[in-house]
């Protein structure tokens, strides 16, 4: 690999403007990237093999929750829904409504932070404190609502395990509101900012064509135009009953990315106000008898894209397989693609206009 | 760039979102904090329900007189992941028996907490070095009681079959 004026770059696992542990290495010859190699492993903890052989199919979903800090509740809505297909429970309305508003919040903090990221490795600090300083609305929000601010454990088979009063409707919707025009403050940032711009548009450009080439999820698909998004396509929670639209934009870039996740988190937010207006009366939970025996996949939407989850039970407490396909690793090979001919001082902001979540692709 | 510098200006005289930690506490958890889990003997059927669905296994029951069947409860607040799942499935959470309280456990530093609610174990160790090493014990005590109760109550069960045979005999 070396030899004329090649350069190795090793970037990660641990460094400084990497939220989570992934390890490139780059080929460089005068800042050009050549060549890149990615490795995705470093945060292993055989998460798949211990669901299937030290936890009852009753609580592997509180293993599955930690397997990532952002993604927890992805992670529960996807095992919880899978479960509940084979054991053919129906969940009540309300459930359903608390479960949607929960997903959305983890949605909105988890794409601020994302965005705050970019914007501090393109060197635009103040920005990201500000986002930061917004998004702990949103943490004080799902606080309230679950009792915890990153493992919420809302979801529980066959319901959910805490319901809302209306005093904390009141308060939720109150801090919404709020929290609505400061992300309408922190769009115009993002949207008009002219240095903020200069590092961003028309870095890593993915065409309509290459992102359906290497099957893009979430932002990054949507940010170029492919009008992909679980929650249309495949319907675990009534997102058509409360107007859910998807949000695209054809530009392609860093930007794009970014502008796709800005509009996301301000549609998120109206999602969840009309949740939180058209709460159904009823039960939070059915009584679940049985066992799993069968398979059966769920599509979710995370944060960062589709998430694929596949269970198979015997009839046993014990399930046979439990798998996870996450986002961030159906968008490594584009991810590997895009740094060709890039410069070494773009590689951070792409990265991060990734949001890459290894503790969910490692697991 | 300059509506952001405004922004970063009206920022300078403003009251800070932060808190200064380390010399200040850090804030009370609100309204539905999942916390430690208080426990009431006097109330418990053993069914042992939190014991099985408890994930990371910090609820164990250590069957002591075997004769009689009396169970004593342990509870490790460091293994626990406050899930509240023990809580959810308890059949007398309603009366009181298994709490999830909004208290905060002290880190395992100096000093171990001391208090009836939570189980045996933690009362009967003084030294926080040396939990750890005892809740091990604890585990592998509790299973080999849990199997000599089981070889305890076949053997009563085939003596008991034994004594119906012999009646009948005579």
């Amino acid at each position: 690999m070396t030899g004329g004026n090649k350069i190795i770059v090793p970037f990660g696992s641990q460094h400084i403007a990497l939220p989570e542990p992934v390890s490139f290495l780059f080929t460089t010859e005068n800042e050009i990237i050549k060549d890149v190699e990615v490795d995705v492993g470093y945060v292993h903890r055989g998460i798949e093999k211990a669901a299937i052989t030290k936890f009852e199919f009753t609580n592997v979903a509180y293993l599955l929750t930690r397997v990532c800090g952002f993604c927890s509740i992805t992670h529960a809505s996807g095992y919880h829904h899978g479960i509940e297909k084979l054991l053919n429970v129906e969940v009540p309305k309300r459930a359903e409504y608390i479960r949607m508003l929960v997903v959305e919040l983890d949605r909105i903090h988890s794409h601020i932070l994302a965005n705050g990221h970019v914007a501090e490795v393109v060197g635009y600090e103040n920005l990201f404190m500000q986002s930061v300083r917004y998004r702990e609305k949103v943490m004080e929000i799902l606080e309230l609502v679950t009792g915890n601010r990153i493992q919420y454990d809302i979801y529980k088979i066959g319901g959910v395990r805490k319901d809302l009063t209306p005093e904390i409707v009141e308060e939720v919707k109150q801090k919404l509101n709020q929290l609505k025009n400061e992300m309408l403050k922190i769009y115009d940032f993002y949207d008009k900012d002219y240095t903020f711009g200069l590092k961003t548009k028309g870095i890593s450009y993915v065409s309509y064509d290459m992102a359906k080439e290497y099957n893009a999820v979430g932002p990054i698909a949507r940010a170029s135009g492919v009008d992909t998004d679980t929650r249309k396509e495949f319907p675990y929670l009534p997102y058509d009953e409360i107007g859910f639209e998807v949000q695209t934009m054809s530009e392609g870039d860093v930007w794009a990315r970014n502008m796709v996740r800005q509009k996301e988190v301000l549609h998120s937010i109206d999602l969840c106000l009309r949740i939180v207006d058209n709460l159904p009366e009823g039960d939070i939970a059915t009584k679940v008898k049985g066992r799993p025996k069968g398979e059966v996949f769920v599509r979710v939407e995370a944060p960062r894209g589709e998430c694929f989850y596949y269970i198979k039970g015997n009839g046993s407490k014990v399930l046979e397989r439990v798998r996870i396909r996450v986002p961030t690793y159906s968008n490594i090979p584009l991810l590997k693609e895009l740094f060709i001919g890039e410069r070494y001082s773009d590689a951070q902001a792409i990265v991060l206009s990734f949001d890459p979540c290894m503790s969910c692709t490692a697991r | 760039m300059i509506k952001m510098f405004v922004e970063s200006f009206k920022n300078l005289f403003n009251k800070p979102d932060t808190i200064k930690y380390p010399f200040e506490p850090s804030p009370e958890p609100k309204g539905r904090f999942r916390g430690t889990i208080h426990y009431n003997e006097e109330l418990c059927i053993f069914c042992d329900k939190c014991e099985n669905i408890c994930p990371p296994g910090a609820i164990k029951f250590e069957i002591v007189d075997i004769e009689n069947n009396k169970r004593e409860y342990n509870y490790n607040p460091y293994l626990c992941i406050y899930c509240g799942a023990c809580v959810d499935e308890c059949p007398k959470a309603d009366e009181g028996c298994l709490i999830q309280s909004d208290e905060r456990i002290s880190p395992l530093g100096r000093e171990l907490p001391k208090d009836k609610k939570l189980g045996y174990l933690i009362n009967r160790v003084s030294n926080p070095k040396e939990f750890e090493k005892a809740w091990d014990e604890l585990e592998i005590r509790a299973k080999k009681s849990r199997d000599e109760y089981a070889k305890f109550k076949k053997q009563q069960r085939l003596s008991k079959q034994k004594n119906k045979s012999t009646l009948k005999n005579t």
